[in-house]
């Protein structure tokens, strides 16, 4: 979904335009809520990819694990979180990604994550 | 009648519950966290509840976006917890609170109100992360359920105004209901996040600790902000705490808060937790 989709600056609602841009991509990863799509998906990626229909753009965002671009292809941070649970990728380096801040300058400065010890 | 034993409000955050499968509750990054909700477990065990309704909105797991309903309400017997993609997680099924459910659908429809109604469905960590937070991890659930649903995801999601109104229809259903059974009433989302976009982590620490007073003192203006209002001030998953005023709604205009927590960040997410009595 295009950044300029709302009034309210970097913030992207997930509208009509989103939800039908990313239609394919986020049914895709919808299916990974199931173990033997899970299987499928870590056995061949390119095969599952091709199943749902995904372009040749979506298909390399998502072997990439480009989460900005996923968005950027109208996936939806909770659809598309199923990938980060196939391949374990903690949300705030999905969120660092988004800002494009590296992953402590995001924890720390961003989120305001406290360092202990 | 049934009785409205409390209001709570609280987050549903998924880190949340992954910390508990994790054994991760005494670390340094969650023990605070934690820690501020011994109070509202403490009030829950004493409270003695037999149903909890929680108004939670799914995150892509029961429903995709094939069909999107505004309001959907739970009339099943059981509620299993759903697969995210994790796996299966640890934690038991929950009983739902079926007639009284039929009831509260009966009267939503009478009162111009049109729910999607669901028989078979599983509840994700928008239900099983609240329950875990005041329950803590029983073998068995020690209440029944009346899961309700409100689309927060796609826009249009719907308005304050709404899920206010709802909260009145909410009371009545619990007031008209024959039974004595004793009812909390769960308000989850938020607080202040952001996932998507570059303004992702935004967390408004300021605008949060003012909705944990301001959601038991004077929720009118809460009630009167737009959709837009709140994803600038609470970021654009923040929103979710629309849901908050379903519970406020069927409380009393005058309420108690009873405890308040509040701890950032919780994962990418303000976070924390009210617990209200009706003021006499």
């Amino acid at each position: 979904m295009p950044e300029n989709s709302g009034t309210i600056p970097d913030t992207p609602l997930f509208d009509r335009a989103g939800s039908i841009r990313g239609y394919r991509l986020n049914k895709m990863a919808m299916a990974l809520g199931q173990a033997e799509n899970r299987d499928a998906f870590k056995a061949d990626e390119d095969a599952y990819l091709t199943r749902f229909g995904l372009n040749n753009e979506e298909k390399a965002a998502v072997k990439s694990r480009d989460w900005h671009e996923m968005v950027r292809l109208g996936g939806n941070l909770f659809f598309i979180l199923k990938i980060a649970a196939v391949d374990p990728t903690p949300i705030t380096q999905i969120g660092a990604a988004q800002a494009g801040m590296s992953h402590e300058d995001f924890l720390y400065e961003r989120l305001g994550k406290k360092r202990h010890g | 009648m049934a009785r409205i034993i409390g209001g709570l409000g609280t987050s549903h955050v998924p880190s949340i519950g992954a910390a508990l499968d994790k054994g991760l509750r005494d670390t340094p990054d969650w023990k605070p966290f934690f820690d501020g909700y011994e109070a509202g477990k403490q009030w829950m065990r004493e409270a003695k509840p037999d149903i909890a309704v929680v108004i939670f909105n799914d995150h892509g797991n029961s429903f995709f976006l094939d069909r999107v309903p505004t309001f959907a309400v739970g009339v099943a017997e059981t509620y299993q917890p759903v697969d995210e993609g994790w796996g299966p997680r640890p934690i038991p099924a929950f009983d739902g609170a079926a007639d009284f459910s039929w009831h509260f659908v009966d009267r939503l429809v009478e009162r111009h109100f049109d729910p999607l109604v669901c028989r078979e469905i599983e509840v994700d960590h928008g239900l099983q992360v609240p329950m875990e937070l005041f329950f803590g991890r029983p073998e068995r659930w020690p209440v029944k359920v009346l899961p309700i649903w409100v689309n927060t995801i796609q826009y249009p999601i719907p308005t304050p105004q709404r899920c206010w109104e709802m909260g009145k229809v909410l009371r009545e259903a619990i007031e008209s209901w024959p039974g004595d059974e004793r009812v909390v009433i769960l308000g989850t989302g938020g607080l202040s996040h952001q996932l998507q976009g570059a303004r992702a982590g935004f967390i408004n620490q300021a605008a949060d600790r003012a909705w944990l007073d301001g959601i038991a003192a004077n929720p009118e203006p809460y009630r009167a902000m737009s959709r837009e209002d709140y994803v600038e001030q609470f970021g654009s998953e923040g929103a979710e705490l629309i849901m908050w005023l379903v519970m406020r709604a069927a409380m009393n205009e005058q309420v108690n808060l009873i405890h308040k927590h509040y701890h950032a960040p919780a994962s990418m997410t303000g976070a924390g937790m009210v617990v209200l009595e009706n003021a006499a």
